[in-house]
């Protein structure tokens, strides 16, 4: 925990985590990516970050289909731990689902930010880091 | 509906029928009691003008018997000129038919006719020697008075044409040595009298009898009589007489419609002053008693009572044209309202059925429903699984191949080649499990059998031989008595208990005695299975849309596709049962089975 990730990956997909990291990666060299293979996992590291005060990532990319805990899952849970986080995070949620459902799901959370249909494409990263950072990255 | 109008109308009418001839009779005797007393009064007036004119012809007689007639009493020789004075007494006397002098041995010596209102014959002497008035009045004490029997005269045994009733009254004379020389006998005419007493007030009858009830003057006979002339019907009915108690007293008798007053005209043996007190009475003889008697005829009583019975006839017809009436209106509207509640009771009925029928096709339509919601749910179960899960490697493998095509370093060229053969490996299983998942889906080739669910348990029991012998302290307890058969797909419900039985061992908790419970029950008429085990239990807050997803993983240190209760869920809802779950972290879990 000693450099502070910018972003955060969680997918059961460790293809799509390959293939994100590297093209996070073709974007900036200088963003710091940290994954995780389910909900759980990266729920548990979101509390250990609020515990030791760490701050926590700019960018969170949820997969909705995980097992142990889905990124509904995981929303609830951060919905609880939000009030001990200082910094603002930016959550999109990352499926290859296009049901409306889903996305009428999602638009009930006001911690998502947005809503991004795999596969995600450089186009499109490029657009949300520029939101996110404002060209300083 | 005739028969119960003439039901209503009698038990309506019969009552007051009833009242009706109770009215009528109390009336009618209250009638005939008053018609019994006019009847009376009129009889005691005729009795009295009756009895008046007896006296008169008895006092008559009396006189000419205390006359002191002179010694050898002569009155057609030396005593013309005494009998002379009394001549124009005799002629006044319009009542008087015959006055005779008859000496004592029945030879008239003295005889006097009347042939019209003003003129008298004197002579042609007979001799009554063997007339039962004679022989009765020889035998007269002085102060006795004979009265004859009414009957018709006859001249020499003949009857006098017309008919003329007469009496004849009798007394002895005596000269003024007060020794009998004879009789005095006056024939009094009747006719006037007997027309009198016969004069109506009303319609009724009077009869006067003798004590042989021979009529001798009835208001039903021209002639007087009638029995000296032989008339037929000129005795009165005996029976009638014989229903009077006591034949000395006037009495009244109601007889078949008829009022009878009979009274007893008693003269043999009465004494009579005539009024004065100074006289000797006199004791008259007489050979019979009379009776009167005054008949109120039907027809009579029938007019009388006629107000009477034709108001009551007026009442009876108004009642019963109004009853029948009422009975008819009430029935027809009882029928009318009965013909209606019958229709409506069948419409009823028919409604009954539609609704009967409507409900059954709207449980067929709810239950088509819910198994179209079902099958619908998993189409886009199946919509997801393939867009989601299928979707994910094939994007990985269009973004390798974009990558493979523009980089140029061969290392990272040597990177990303392996990658491609792990998402065909994905899509590979990926596919294998959407096929047991089709195969589920498409349930037309299902075989429904019925299964002993003991049996089927103990066989599935079996593949798990080995963790339930190796004294881990795992049972599997049942409870089967509500229901222990099902008709089911015989290899689904063996997979369906596979995965519960390897589920709980899986979940087991180390420390306790493990058990998986299976209890059968009917809950809402429904075969229902519950599936209890005491492991270690799920977050549903947490997991509880997931727990029958695919690929759906709540443990992380345990081995496990995510497959299962996928498929229990599918397999189930493929015949119509549905599944829930019930689940505490460290207590255990419920599956509640619906078939």
């Amino acid at each position: 925990m000693h450099t502070k990730p910018n972003i955060l990956l969680i997918d059961d997909d460790e293809l799509y985590l390959y293939l994100m990291t590297k093209t996070i990666k073709q974007l900036s060299n200088e963003l710091i990516i940290s994954t995780f293979t389910d909900g759980e996992m990266a729920v548990e590291y979101i509390a250990k970050c609020t515990e030791e005060k760490v701050e926590l990532p700019e960018v969170i990319f949820l997969d909705i289909n995980m097992p142990f805990l889905d990124g509904w899952g995981f929303l609830n849970e951060f919905k609880k731990l939000k009030p001990k986080i200082m910094n603002n995070i930016n959550i999109y949620m990352v499926s290859s689902s296009m049901r409306d459902s889903d996305i009428k799901r999602a638009s009930n959370f006001e911690e998502l930010t947005g809503y991004v249909v795999k596969p995600v494409n450089k186009v499109e990263l490029a657009e949300i880091f520029k939101k996110i950072y404002h060209e300083n990255w | 509906m005739w028969k119960r109008v003439l039901k209503m109308f009698l038990g309506l009418y019969l009552p007051l029928l009833a009242l009706t001839l109770y009215v009528f009779y109390t009336q009618k005797g209250k009638q005939l009691n008053a018609l019994s007393e006019y009847q009376k009064r009129d009889a005691k007036i005729k009795k009295e003008y009756f009895f008046e004119h007896c006296n008169t012809l008895l006092k008559d007689t009396q006189y000419w018997a205390h006359l002191e007639y002179p010694v050898g009493f002569d009155p057609m020789g030396k005593d013309k000129a005494f009998m002379n004075r009394y001549i124009e007494v005799i002629k006044e006397i319009t009542d008087y038919d015959q006055f005779r002098f008859i000496d004592l041995n029945g030879q008239e010596f003295y005889r006097a006719v009347r042939n019209n209102a003003d003129s008298v014959t004197i002579g042609n002497l007979q001799n009554k020697e063997n007339h039962q008035y004679v022989k009765q009045g020889l035998e007269l004490h002085q102060d006795q008075l004979y009265l004859s029997q009414i009957s018709l005269n006859r001249e020499n045994g003949v009857i006098e044409k017309p008919n003329k009733p007469v009496i004849r009254a009798v007394a002895p004379i005596y000269d003024t040595t007060k020794t009998k020389i004879g009789l005095v006998v006056i024939n009094f005419k009747m006719k006037r009298v007997l027309d009198q007493l016969k004069s109506k007030v009303a319609d009724t009858e009077l009869y006067l009898l003798d004590e042989e009830h021979r009529i001798i003057s009835s208001s039903i006979h021209e002639e007087d009589l009638p029995y000296e002339t032989g008339k037929k019907d000129n005795i009165f009915p005996r029976k009638l007489i014989t229903n009077v108690q006591d034949i000395t007293k006037d009495s009244t008798i109601f007889d078949e419609e008829h009022i009878w007053r009979f009274q007893p005209i008693v003269l043999n043996g009465t004494e009579n002053t005539f009024g004065s007190t100074s006289k000797v009475p006199a004791e008259i003889i007489a050979p019979s008693n009379l009776y009167m008697v005054l008949e109120i005829p039907p027809r009579l009583i029938a007019s009388y009572l006629e107000p009477l019975s034709d108001s009551l006839k007026t009442f009876s017809v108004i009642s019963i044209a109004g009853l029948l009436t009422l009975c008819y209106v009430f029935q027809k509207k009882k029928t009318e309202k009965d013909q209606f509640y019958k229709e409506l009771e069948s419409k009823n009925v028919l409604l009954t059925r539609s609704r009967d029928k409507l409900e059954e096709s709207n449980v067929m339509v709810n239950e088509m429903n819910n198994s179209l919601e079902i099958r619908n749910k998993q189409l886009s179960d199946f919509n997801y699984l393939i867009s989601h899960n299928l979707r994910s490697p094939v994007t990985s493998m269009s973004v390798i191949v974009e990558m493979i095509q523009k980089e140029k370093n061969p290392e990272i060229l040597k990177q990303l080649l392996p990658k491609l053969d792990d998402v065909a490996k994905s899509i590979t299983h990926l596919t294998d499990d959407i096929n047991d998942y089709v195969a589920i889906l498409d349930n037309k080739e299902i075989k429904i059998v019925d299964l002993n669910l003991e049996a089927l348990i103990e066989e599935v029991k079996h593949e798990f031989t080995e963790t339930l012998l190796d004294n881990t302290g795992f049972e599997v307890r049942l409870n089967l008595k509500a229901w222990n058969h099902i008709s089911y797909s015989r290899f689904y419900l063996q997979s369906i208990i596979h995965n519960f039985i390897s589920n709980a061992i899986k979940y087991k908790k180390d420390e306790d005695t493990s058990y998986i419970e299976f209890e059968s029950t009917i809950e809402n008429q429904q075969k229902v299975l519950y599936v209890r085990d005491n492991g270690i239990g799920l977050d549903l807050d947490k997991h509880g849309d997931n727990i029958f997803k695919l690929y759906k993983r709540f443990h992380r240190n345990i081995s496990g596709k995510g497959m299962g209760l996928f498929l229990v869920k599918s397999q189930l809802e493929a015949l119509n049962a549905t599944i829930t779950i019930d689940s505490k972290v460290g207590v255990g879990t419920t599956f509640k089975l619906i078939f």
